[in-house]
């Protein structure tokens, strides 16, 4: 057996070793095929799932390819029945093709025709199907083409949609590369995804995913719609494109719960589509009622289910999804997947900060011993109160100031979920607090003021969990999270990830309550991050100031 | 003469390398040994050893003897050569005949006969001719080559049909020749003699003629209400109506019909086998790459000795339980397959192969499965550990895959009695040399590896052994799957180290093994989200330490063990404690301690125990703290065994009541309290890991050995050629003779003793024989007897 740095295991993860010789090498040969799961110091965890190696086939890699790799790299020998079901897996793709029929307009085809025999006699799937034209070709009703792909991945039997886009009304766009340029991989994450049509772009936080964005735009030069989460993040893609791009501000709309605009670019948060009013949607007639040639989907994996019924109906418009990852804590990866399209591009974290993309971080959990009072408060509290009280502890608040006072010179954030604790917390080391309850204008002032360095110390809640950039923050404190949720994690983190204009490496604080629920999330934070491959310790709040 | 004496006779005449010949293929003629030629002839025609004998034909082989059967009488004299058989078997010459009856006369399964009277005086006298031995007809059974019986047989036999012949009969005028039959037997005849018959099924309609097509191979078939079907002389549609009136059907029942053998014969156009498969069928065989085939050998080697480690060890811990009605029930083996991180058909094999090589021993008196051998088992080097394994699976007369997951019906419980199968050894033997016969001549096309799938292999045997081949074709898909995950098929063909254990040759095999099994590691890799990563195969002593520690997780060459609060617990709690953890870790990783799995192991370690529970017999507490600390100072301490658990609280070992009385001896005055009796520790250990002689295994032999088989050609030669009362040969002589009067309906002298040690000669008509007892017809009396083979002396035609 060859030495190699892969061990494969039946179980269909992928062990790297790290430090081996090939394993560069090895990880850009699997990342093709595999999913990141985990990244810790020495042994990466790739997964092999059924989504994962029809993105592959859709990126034209086939089964071969697959298993040579897996041999070559390969330690031990590879559990053969795990070979045998990634042939199995892959050769399932592409079998079945939506493909423009000059005659019937759009068929789906297949050179297997018990595969058709058997998805036309699917109970979901038949009533989407219009006359069968022959034994390989049947008519697919043209407004069923997102339904049907999605029915068809439900079922294994995954399309290759191949029936082109519509070119949406022309618009000129350009990029403007005056002072910077694209960066290597934001140039191939777009050619890929204009290659492919349609699909998935994913990169870390702070990887500049609104490049990509900008670079497919111009890539499409016609009129595009870009939807975003939140009104915050939708000023900052009408900043950055402005900054990047030929287009001007009478180019750019917003529409959003307080601005309506639509123009040849439109910005539109998840929020203002999925309004609900008597049963219907008003809004959606944006997405309809325009000639689209392309559509941006900011975070694709907070993608809510009203937009995905919708996409379902757009599949003739070219669709870019960027997110930081794959995962979705509802696990409709499979939607994303038929809907938006596969993955296009996708760049090993780790791999990005080694280029000095983004900064490093380095993540501290900071144990604080509750008071004797706290203690019995907590352990006679109610179940549902447990959580707040040991996360929301005086002593939190007093580790902070101490924090505080060790990085005086840092831009800082402090952040939590409580809005009481955060008040106190921001009286004490006089810093204004960002909540639920201020403007868009406060916010946008005090991000402005923050960016410019003017202001320090910022306290947010949730509400700044996702899509504001906050490029000078370099200390992060967080003294309570919802429940240890991943992805709540890798945004706040993606909040310390921005480039450092020094090259700093930025700082991660957990206040963590010891032998309360506290511990148990921070348990599950901690294997995420160090999983995520942080540099993460472990101290007791009295041995600060030593650290 | 009997057949027995003219196989003895020629037995004595050969020479002695072709008795080796024969003495390999039929080991069980001289096991045990044989006094004499004529016991070995009287052994080589015994039922069961031409049962054996026939399952070793191949498909050619046993057409020939089929169609020899078909065309010989040995009542009347009509012997056979490759001339006669030649007509009776297409696309067969002459040589090739001959070559065939060669064969099958070195097996002994035919023997040389005089040429028919009609021969004597042509030219034909110097061809060899052959009589099949006594009891091959019985042995091939009612239908050889799968042709029906004569009319005239069928007449007998089926009552309905004999009533009817005569009508049948009339209503073909071809077949009565212009006489009116009225008998049935007459009309039996005449059917046998139909000259016609060929014509009669040209003209037949043609449904009728695709209805005969369906008895092409086998003659008998399902018809319901085959009796009422028989209308002679009136017309019908329907075509088995008209088969069965124009008699070329016949009703045995009411339920089943057959084709009588003119008709089949007529309808291969006039010849017993139509055509002689000569060639082995060689399937088209799929290829793959030599990467891949390697690879999925050493990969279930490698997860069969992981998966059978793991159960030695879990086996150790805890035994398997049973079920009352034997075998592992669904709970435990959902319990190991957790335990093992495998599918539930591992389990299954691994909990078959660790008893069959005797790693878990079954202990009779608890109905649970003890780990007996797993320490000898496991201090084999890996080679050896495999070999053992495959040893034992090869020779085991148990088929695993019979538990495992079924494919509709009900699943067996792994390690029940219901998986036993008395011939499995010799099944999977079979089946894999097949498998192997195939890839070694397929080759390696191209260089790439071949693939046999389960359908060659059954196509093969089915020409190769075809007799053999009916028993394995229920075991086969069970039998490759499980030599799939044994690693002795690899992505479909035979691999090299099963070939190796096939052939005996365990040097090499262990030489190979050695080389190619990847060496075990001792080092870990920590990591800061608290795991740690066995890269491969991890010493069994370490990897015992570890799980203790972490809890594994992952399945597959590596292993992953998880940190947790709650595993360093269970460490403590076995006696670890925070310096040995740390020193195990530093001492075993390839890598620095990560910061924060070095802060998890102290402070579980500093937390471990705030809360302490102890046994005692009793205790002893006052708010006295110094008369207490007098106490521990008193000689009574010693005796009453008195620990200081707090300042105001001793415990002692003994009971209450013992205290007490210690305590007023000294002159104080306790008050007993009412306690509850400490309560008495279950001890879970293992039983005593005594060696059972697992040795390493020796070669099983499928033949006789050269000194047996020397040995008894020196007896057999000293032996004059046929003793004629040679003590063994007797009885299977006398039967013979019993038969063949049955056959012919004549009369026998037999020499009987009766259950008082005297003999009387009776002349009886014997008129059947099974399963040791005789029922003759006392002409005298007029009455029906049953006597025991055993009783009769001797047997004489009359």
């Amino acid at each position: 057996m060859s030495d190699g740095p892969l061990i494969v295991q039946s179980d269909k993860t992928i062990l790297l070793e790290v430090e081996h010789a090939q394993a560069t090498e090895a990880r850009h040969a699997i990342a093709a095929f595999a999913e990141l799961e985990r990244a810790p110091e020495h042994v990466h965890t790739y997964r092999l799932t059924p989504l994962g190696l029809w993105n592959a086939r859709a990126a034209g890699i086939d089964a071969e390819t697959v298993l040579d790799t897996l041999l070559r790299y390969s330690r031990f020998p590879v559990p053969h029945s795990l070979l045998l079901d990634i042939e199995e897996t892959m050769s399932r793709y592409g079998r079945l093709r939506l493909e423009k029929d000059p005659q019937h307009g759009l068929v789906m085809r297949t050179d297997d025709y018990p595969v058709l025999e058997e998805v036309m006699r699917a109970k979901k799937i038949a009533p989407l199907l219009g006359p069968r034209i022959d034994g390989e070709t049947v008519v697919v009703h043209s407004s069923q083409r997102g339904q049907l792909k999605q029915s068809l991945l439900k079922i294994g039997w995954p399309a290759d949609d191949r029936a082109g886009y519509v070119d949406g009304i022309p618009h000129p766009i350009a990029l403007q590369e005056k002072g910077w340029s694209l960066r290597p991989y934001q140039r191939l994450a777009a050619e890929n995804f204009w290659a492919g049509g349609s699909g998935v772009v994913v990169l870390p936080c702070g990887a500049g995913k609104t490049l990509v964005g900008a670079a497919a735009m111009a890539q499409s030069s016609s009129t595009t719609l870009i939807l975003v989460t939140n009104t915050v993040s939708a000023r900052q893609w009408k900043d950055e494109l402005l900054k990047r791009t030929s287009l001007t501000e009478d180019e750019i709309g917003e529409y959003s719960g307080s601005v309506k605009e639509v123009r040849p670019v439109t910005i539109a948060t998840y929020q203002v589509l999925t309004v609900k009013r008597g049963g219907l949607y008003p809004h959606l007639e944006l997405v309809d009622k325009n000639d689209w040639g392309l559509i941006v989907y900011d975070e694709v994996h907070l993608l809510p289910a009203p937009i995905f019924r919708m996409t379902a109906d757009l599949q003739a418009r070219r669709r870019l999804g960027l997110t930081a990852t794959l995962v979705r804590e509802d696990g409709r990866e499979g939607e994303v997947f038929s809907l938006i399209g596969p993955k296009r591009y996708d760049a090993p974290w780790k791999d990005i900060e080694a280029q000095g993309y983004i900064a490093p971080a380095d993540c501290v959990e900071v144990r604080v011993d509750l008071p004797r009072e706290e203690r019995m408060a907590y352990a006679m509290a109610e179940d549902a109160d447990k959580y707040r009280l040991c996360a929301s502890s005086e002593t939190k608040t007093e580790v902070v100031e101490r924090i505080v006072a060790r990085h005086a010179k840092d831009q800082l954030l402090v952040i939590g979920q409580y809005i009481d604790q955060l008040d106190e917390i921001g009286e004490r080391i006089k810093a204004p607090v960002i909540k639920g309850s201020t403007s868009v204008k406060e916010r946008q002032r005090l991000f402005d003021a923050f960016r410019a360095g003017e202001l320090h110390r910022l306290v947010v809640s949730k509400v700044a969990n996702f899509s504001i950039d906050l490029p000078e923050a370099s200390v992060a404190i967080q003294v309570s999270g919802s429940f240890g949720s991943r992805q709540e994690e890798a945004q706040r983190l993606g909040r310390l990830l921005r480039p450092k204009a020094n090259g700093k490496t930025a700082r991660f604080y957990a206040l963590v309550a010891r032998d309360t629920l506290d511990q148990e999330f921070a348990a599950k934070r901690q294997r995420f991050l160090a999983e995520q491959g942080y540099a993460y310790r472990i101290v007791d709040a009295g041995d600060l100031a030593k650290d | 003469m009997s057949s027995i004496r003219a196989l003895a006779e020629e037995l004595a005449a050969r020479g002695n390398d072709s008795l080796r010949r024969l003495f390999a293929v039929r080991p069980d003629l001289i096991t045990p040994g044989v006094p004499d030629f004529a016991a070995l002839a009287a052994r080589a025609c015994a039922r069961v050893s031409l049962q054996r004998a026939l399952e070793t034909l191949s498909k050619p082989q046993l057409e020939v003897l089929e169609a020899l059967v078909l065309t010989t009488d040995e009542d009347e004299g009509r012997s056979g050569s490759a001339v006669e058989l030649r007509h009776a078997v297409g696309n067969a010459t002459l040589g090739t005949l001959d070559s065939i009856l060669a064969e099958l006369s070195q097996l002994a399964l035919i023997y040389r006969a005089d040429p028919p009277d009609s021969i004597h005086s042509a030219s034909g006298s110097r061809r060899r001719y052959y009589q099949p031995v006594a009891r091959v007809r019985e042995v091939l059974g009612s239908y050889p080559a799968g042709l029906g019986r004569c009319y005239t047989e069928l007449a007998s036999v089926s009552q309905f049909f004999a009533e009817r012949a005569p009508d049948i009969v009339n209503a073909i005028p071809a077949a009565a020749q212009q006489q009116h039959v009225e008998h049935h037997i007459a009309a039996a005849y005449a059917l046998e003699r139909w000259a016609s018959l060929p014509e009669a099924l040209e003209s037949a309609p043609a449904k009728a003629r695709e209805v005969l097509a369906k008895f092409t191979n086998w003659p008998v078939g399902a018809v319901p209400h085959a009796e009422a079907r028989v209308k002679p002389g009136r017309r019908t549609d329907n075509p088995v109506d008209w088969l069965l009136s124009h008699g070329l059907l016949v009703p045995l029942d009411d339920e089943h019909v057959e084709l009588p053998r003119p008709v089949g014969l007529a309808l291969r156009g006039g010849r017993i086998v139509p055509e002689l498969s000569l060639d082995p069928p060689a399937p088209p065989v799929g290829s793959t790459s030599t990467a891949l085939r390697r690879n999925a050998a050493l990969g279930a080697i490698s997860e069969v000795l992981r998966l059978v480690s793991a159960l030695a060890v879990e086996a150790g811990e805890r035994a398997v339980e049973t079920l009352r009605a034997g075998g592992v029930g669904t709970r435990e083996l959902r319990r190991l397959t957790a335990a093992l991180r495998a599918e539930s058909d591992q389990t299954v094999l691994a909990l078959e192969l660790a008893a069959a090589a005797g790693i878990i021993t079954l202990d009779v008196d608890t109905s649970v499965w003890r780990a007996t051998g797993a320490d000898e088992w496991l201090s084999l080097s890996r080679p050896e550990q495999w070999l053992v394994l495959a040893s034992a699976w090869l020779d085991s007369p148990r088929v695993p895959s019979l538990a495992m997951s079924p494919e509709g019906g009900a699943q067996l419980a792994p390690l029940s009695g219901e998986g036993q199968r008395p011939d499995a050894a010799a099944v999977r033997r079979r089946i894999l040399e097949a498998a192997a016969e195939l890839s070694s001549e397929a080759g390696s096309p191209d260089g790439r590896a071949v693939v046999i799938t389960a359908a060659d292999i059954r196509t093969r045997l089915e020409w190769a052994q075809p007799r053999l081949a009916r028993r394995l074709r229920g075991l086969l898909d069970g039998v490759l799957a499980e030599a799939t995950m044994m690693g002795f098929l690899g992505s479909g063909a035979v691999t090299r180290a099963g070939a190796a254990v096939l052939h005996g040759d365990f040097d090499e095999l262990l030489a190979f093994l050695e080389e190619v099994l990847p060496r075990s590691v001792d080092k870990i890799l920590l990591q800061a989200d608290l795991t740690a990563v066995a890269p491969g195969y991890l010493e069994p002593g370490l990897a015992r330490r570890l799980a203790l520690l972490a809890d594994p997780e992952g399945r597959g060459p590596a292993t992953i063990y998880r940190f947790s609060a709650a595993s360093l617990r269970r460490a403590l709690d076995a006696g670890e404690d925070a310096a040995s953890i740390s020193a195990f870790l530093a001492e075993h990783a390839e890598t620095t301690v990560p910061q924060p799995l070095a802060y998890l192991v102290e402070d579980t370690a500093a937390r471990y125990g705030r809360i302490r529970v102890g046994r005692a017999g009793s205790f002893i507490t006052s708010d006295d703290e110094a008369s207490l600390a007098g106490l521990l100072h008193e000689g009574a301490a010693q005796q009453l065994g008195l620990t200081q658990i707090a300042p105001t609280v001793l415990v002692s070992n003994a009971t209450p009541q013992e205290v007490a009385l210690v305590l007023r001896e000294l002159g104080l005055a306790p008050a007993v309290d009412s306690s509850l009796d400490p309560m008495v520790k279950l001890q879970r250990g293992r039983g005593p890991a005594a060696s059972n002689g697992l040795l390493r295994p020796t070669p099983k032999l499928t033949v006789p050995s050269q000194d047996d088989v020397e040995a008894q050609l020196a007896v057999l030669r000293n032996q004059s050629a046929v003793t004629g009362n040679a003590d063994e040969a007797a009885p299977m002589l006398g039967i013979e003779t019993l038969q063949k009067a049955i056959r012919l309906k004549r009369a026998v002298r037999l020499n009987i003793v009766d259950a008082l040690g005297n003999s009387t000669v009776e002349e009886l008509r014997p008129v059947s024989i099974s399963a040791g007892r005789v029922r003759v017809f006392d002409p005298e009396r007029e009455t029906e007897r049953v006597l025991s083979v055993h009783r009769i002396i001797d047997v004489e035609l009359a």
